[in-house]
């Protein structure tokens, strides 16, 4: 056999090792599936999803509120910051929801913390799906009420009066907001908001987390 | 012609492979081509999204820079660039066009401009789009070339504006991506393969395996007659009796079923 050939042989042979090494011991390939073939990143489709402010109390498949939204909705109204590391429409919104907020944290972090919006109490939590843990990742699909799969996702969840119950009520909204500029995407934010804590105070008597 | 007859179906089978997600399979590979995870149907994810995904904003994730790198240099060390020319829908979408292609290059102006002497430079633009859009302004300013992508345009922004009627709208990548998509069609008709040849930021990837290859063409230059019926076949535009494990070679075997004298063979080592 050539020498050029043998060459070429261990080279394949130690490309198929670190491949296997890489799928077996670095995760690469779970990482790639969840990272970047399941989320779609909404600024590289150059597409804003189409979706309403409109409230609902049905969770996709009529799944139930993770704890951590119903518990913390004993304290005011949650807002879930869903974000990953390389997206255009992420950057964008970033330093709005800061500024909305006035807090502070680094976009690869876990954040959570209670704000005040027009004298309300809102929990706030920030889930980067490249940096999560898994409650807080299962609870992308379940917010994602008009079927987007994309990123960056804002889910506002309430308090709403149901049948005689009250019981979580939110609203998720995509993208960029489908809005040109920062002020108009700081104002629709603040529209939900105030809209999200009118009804909250109108049903917070009522609210029992299960 | 049987053999470029397989070579079709090949393609095709590659396509539907591609594209299984549709029947719900989701993968954690990268392909080893041009096709985005955007894609409603795509199995995988896009090699350049993870190599942009490595070094985006001067983090380094080693995982997402290594990864497709090897399952590239997997297929690039046992065929070279055959990739581009047997597997690659976009290569097959050029196939298509190629015809048209083919026609255009008789024309005196394209056949004065492909001659001229640039044109073989031109060819590198490909190698400053990887390093320069994929790696540069992903690392520095957070821009990613995917979000002007016209592969992506082409099988990931309109399927699914198709599959979701009103259910989105244009976002600001939208215009600039579609001035890049039109600009994407009028080239692959103007020009055979002229993404292959000029732009594709994976093809540069697997480009300098051809050097190396276990599988490469070969030319019995003592026996040619230089008729320069392989080098006109040949849709990259290669200068095929004087090429030599050549960077821009698909391994499409145009050159081996139209040589008169059946010099031009595959070899393997």
């Amino acid at each position: 056999m050539k020498k050029h050939t043998i060459l070429q042989l261990i080279a394949l042979v130690i490309v198929s090792g670190l491949f296997i090494g890489m799928l077996v011991a670095a995760n690469a390939y779970e990482e790639t599936k969840a990272r970047i073939v399941e989320v779609l990143c909404l600024s590289c489709i150059k597409l804003e999803p189409k979706t309403t402010q409109e409230f609902t109390f049905n969770t996709v498949n009529n799944a139930p509120h993770p704890y951590f939204v119903t518990e913390n909705l004993t304290k005011g109204p949650v807002f879930l910051h869903y974000s990953e590391d390389v997206c255009a429409g992420c950057e964008v919104m970033f330093p709005i929801i800061k500024q909305l907020f006035n807090i502070e944290f680094e976009k690869q972090d876990m954040f959570s913390d209670t704000v005040t919006f027009n004298q309300a109490n809102i929990t706030f939590i920030y889930i980067n799906l490249d940096h999560t843990i898994t409650p807080l990742e299962e609870s992308f699909p379940l917010y994602d009420k008009d079927d987007i799969g994309g990123l960056p996702m804002f889910t506002i969840v309430t308090l709403g009066y149901d049948h005689g119950m009250v019981r979580p009520y939110y609203t998720t909204l995509y993208g960029t907001l489908n809005v040109p500029t920062d002020a108009d995407r700081t104002a629709l934010l603040q529209e939900v908001l105030t809209e999200s804590i009118i009804i909250y105070e109108q049903n917070k008597a009522g609210y029992k987390p299960d | 012609m049987r053999f470029q007859l397989k070579r079709l179906y090949f393609q095709i089978i590659l396509f539907f492979t591609t594209n299984l997600g549709a029947v719900g399979l989701k993968t954690g590979f990268c392909y080893p081509f041009f096709y985005c995870q955007a894609c409603p149907a795509a199995t995988s994810a896009c090699p350049l999204r993870a190599l942009e995904n490595s070094v985006y904003k001067e983090s380094f994730e080693w995982r997402f820079f290594v990864y497709p790198l090897l399952i590239i240099g997997f297929f690039g060390i046992s065929t070279g660039r055959a990739i581009c020319g047997w597997a690659c829908p976009i290569g097959l979408l050029q196939r298509g066009t190629g015809r048209v292609a083919r026609k255009v290059k008789k024309h005196p102006l394209a056949q004065k401009l492909g001659a001229h002497r640039m044109e073989k430079y031109f060819r590198y633009t490909k190698y400053f789009m990887l390093i320069g859009f994929v790696f540069l302004t992903s690392l520095l300013i957070g821009f990613i070339f995917t979000d002007i992508c016209p592969v992506g345009m082409l099988v990931g922004t309109f399927p699914i504006l198709i599959l979701n009627p009103g259910k989105f709208v244009p976002n600001y990548f939208f215009p600039v991506a579609l001035i890049i998509f039109i600009l994407f069609i009028v080239l692959i008709f103007l020009i055979e393969r002229g993404w292959c040849r000029y732009f594709c930021p994976v093809g540069a990837l697997l480009a300098p395996f051809n050097k190396v290859s276990i599988l490469h063409m070969e030319v019995n230059t003592k026996e040619c007659l230089h008729c320069n019926v392989c080098s006109n076949v040949c849709p990259m535009g290669i200068d095929v009796p004087n090429m030599h494990r050549d960077p821009e070679c698909i391994l499409c075997g145009k050159c081996v079923t139209g040589c008169p004298q059946k010099i031009v063979t595959f070899e393997r080592g």
